[in-house]
């Protein structure tokens, strides 16, 4: 018998399949279960000219932005809910540092479904008037074989790369998905399922026999995933839902920062430059605080 | 019960009843009514709080059958079991609300280009005379002097959704301006033909509710207009805090709540105060 093969491997194994310049895609939502771990080390690895396209993007956007890591983003809404507009990132894009492409947030979710069909536009006909698309180049006009009416052709996401954080996966790469779940878990999947290269990092690598019990919740099955790192509090300071809350303090930590560049500075030095990796940050955050973030889903 | 001493109905309607009241009115039985999840003082109440208290209200009334989607997943949430407003859209709160039904990935439950969604709730920075608004950036959007969240879901509520309630917070000349500095939802630039022309058939905004008044439309001539003001000092300084022009001149005063309408508002809908405030208090906008 020949043993499958394991994905296991690092967030640095991760990281070098994020050259500079890739077009990532980040799972997550808003401020909701971001693969931070995996954002953090792409930092301390200097990593410069990246494009996320994303759907509704958060702090993950805004931590890189403020790095310096971006070149140019792709999405429908950059903003940290209820701690506000994304301070670096609004710096940036004020400086004129990063390019920013605006998609409506349906057609956000769509240029996904184009990837996972592996079509070459996703049709729309209601964005005559905006300027979204008066100011997309990447949109074009077409007149539909059909009913004869003038569309819009809208691009694919196509990343090249998708990361994003999970509760459970096995060594093979088979990722497990809560049972009851939201709208941002969804939005992972299909983000996955329109990519050759996806990473996900996991709270816990669990035993195949228990993926097995649970299989119907098995949304990315192993041949979808090339690499799967195990990161617990790997979304930290966003939440994983059934499994820890947002660290509300270290969020208005975070946003009072950066309030100016010389906080973001310090900011960025005590929890990503100076915590040698993902370990050293969770230790640096402290066994205390993180305990007070745990979620009991179920009893 | 302790509560003798509380007597909900007492008080004249505030501000934020009065425009949930004129709200509900104005739905249809059988509709579906869509609603953000917004945080943070005025911007929460009318972007989020108004619209659930009306819709509910509208249920309680005359619309039974009306669907409150909550945040575009939560299908018809029990309000009433909720002691403080959610302030986050996808944690364990509102995934453990009861409600009708839960949208877990998309595309979901509701089809979104199929019109399945009868009306909407939005805001934004800027609004303009022709109804479009604005949530991407102040100045030029290729270097703009502030930079904002970015469209979100406005190109949908303004086009797919069968009308829309423009909620603003705040009614200042800066929110209120001739022109959009950019277009991420649109109105009636030259009026409905002008609509057809861009390929819309469907949708629009309806109304513009603010702190002094209720906006409407000449959706013919694309062109906003008063429909009511709140109070005789609305009148008095609307022109002076709205960036356009406008005549308040004989424009109605939004009418105020029925005695009913209210008392079901307090007692039924908001018995705990948890959507417009506590009764008798006006809320800060």
């Amino acid at each position: 018998m020949t043993p499958s093969t394991s994905k296991v491997g690092s967030i640095a194994d991760a990281v070098s399949l994020i050259p500079d310049g890739t077009r990532l895609a980040i799972g997550g939502f808003a401020i909701y279960q971001h693969p931070m771990a995996v954002v953090r080390a792409l930092i301390r690895a200097g990593r410069r000219d990246l494009t996320v396209v994303g759907t509704v993007s958060g702090n993950e956007v805004d931590l890189l932005a403020g790095a310096g890591c971006l070149k140019r983003v792709e999405t429908s809404y950059v903003g940290l809910e209820k701690y506000g507009l994304a301070p670096n990132f609004r710096r940036a894009v004020e400086e004129g540092r990063i390019e920013v492409v605006d998609y409506p947030e349906v057609l956000s979710f769509d240029r996904f479904r184009a990837s996972q069909e592996n079509l070459t536009f996703w049709p729309c006909d209601y964005l005559g008037g905006t300027d979204v698309l008066a100011r997309n180049p990447d949109i074009r006009i077409f007149t539909c074989p059909i009913t004869g009416r003038s569309l819009q052709a809208v691009p694919p996401a196509d990343p090249e790369v998708v990361v994003l954080h999970a509760i459970a996966a096995d060594e093979r790469g088979n990722v497990i998905l809560p049972r009851r779940h939201l709208l941002p878990q969804g939005l992972d999947v299909i983000m996955a399922r329109g990519c050759d290269t996806v990473i996900v990092t996991v709270e816990k690598i669990v035993p195949r026999a228990l993926v097995r019990r649970h299989a119907e919740q098995v949304q990315i099955p192993a041949y979808k995933t090339k690499l799967v790192v195990e990161a617990p509090w790997g979304a930290h300071p966003t939440a994983v839902l059934g499994r820890y809350a947002t660290d509300d303090a270290h969020f208005r930590d975070y946003v009072a920062a950066s309030a100016s560049p010389e906080g973001f500075a310090a900011y960025l030095d005590r929890y990503v430059h100076a915590p040698a990796d993902h370990a050293a940050y969770l230790e640096r955050i402290g066994a205390e605080r993180l305990g007070t973030l745990t979620e009991l889903d179920t009893l | 019960m302790s509560e003798s001493h509380h007597t909900p109905s007492a008080g004249a309607p505030t501000l934020a009843e009065t425009i949930a009241v004129t709200l509900a009115r104005s739905f249809s039985d059988g509709e579906v009514g869509f609603t953000g999840l917004v945080t943070g003082g005025a911007a929460a109440l009318f972007g989020t709080s108004i619209p659930l208290a009306a819709m509910a209200l509208a249920q309680a009334m005359h619309a039974p059958n009306l669907t409150i989607l909550l945040a575009g997943w939560s299908h018809n949430p029990d309000l009433q079991s909720l002691s403080v407003m959610p302030d986050s859209e996808f944690d364990a709160v509102l995934r453990d609300l009861p409600c009708d039904a839960q949208m877990m990935t998309y595309p979901g439950p509701w089809s979104i280009r199929r019109g399945d969604i009868d009306f909407g709730f939005s805001s934004g920075v800027q609004v303009d005379v022709a109804g479009n608004i604005n949530s991407v950036c102040i100045g030029d959007p290729a270097r703009p002097k502030v930079r904002l969240v970015g469209p979100i879901l406005q190109p949908e509520h303004m086009t797919l959704f069968g009308r829309e309630y423009v909620m603003m917070p705040h009614h200042a000349r800066r929110n209120f301006v001739e022109r959009v500095d950019y277009v991420s939802g649109v109105g009636y630039p030259g009026g409905l033909e002008g609509r057809r022309r861009l390929g819309l058939h469907h949708g629009g905004p309806e109304w513009v509710v603010t702190p002094k008044c209720i906006f409407d439309f000449d959706k013919e001539n694309g062109r906003i207009r008063l429909k009511s003001v709140h109070s005789e000092a609305d009148r008095q300084d609307i022109a002076a805090h709205t960036g356009f022009d406008i005549d308040s001149a004989g424009v109605p005063q939004t009418a105020a709540p029925t005695p009913e309408e209210l008392d079901l508002l307090r007692r039924h809908v908001d018995a705990k105060g948890v959507l417009l405030g506590r009764h008798g208090s006006r809320p800060a906008v």
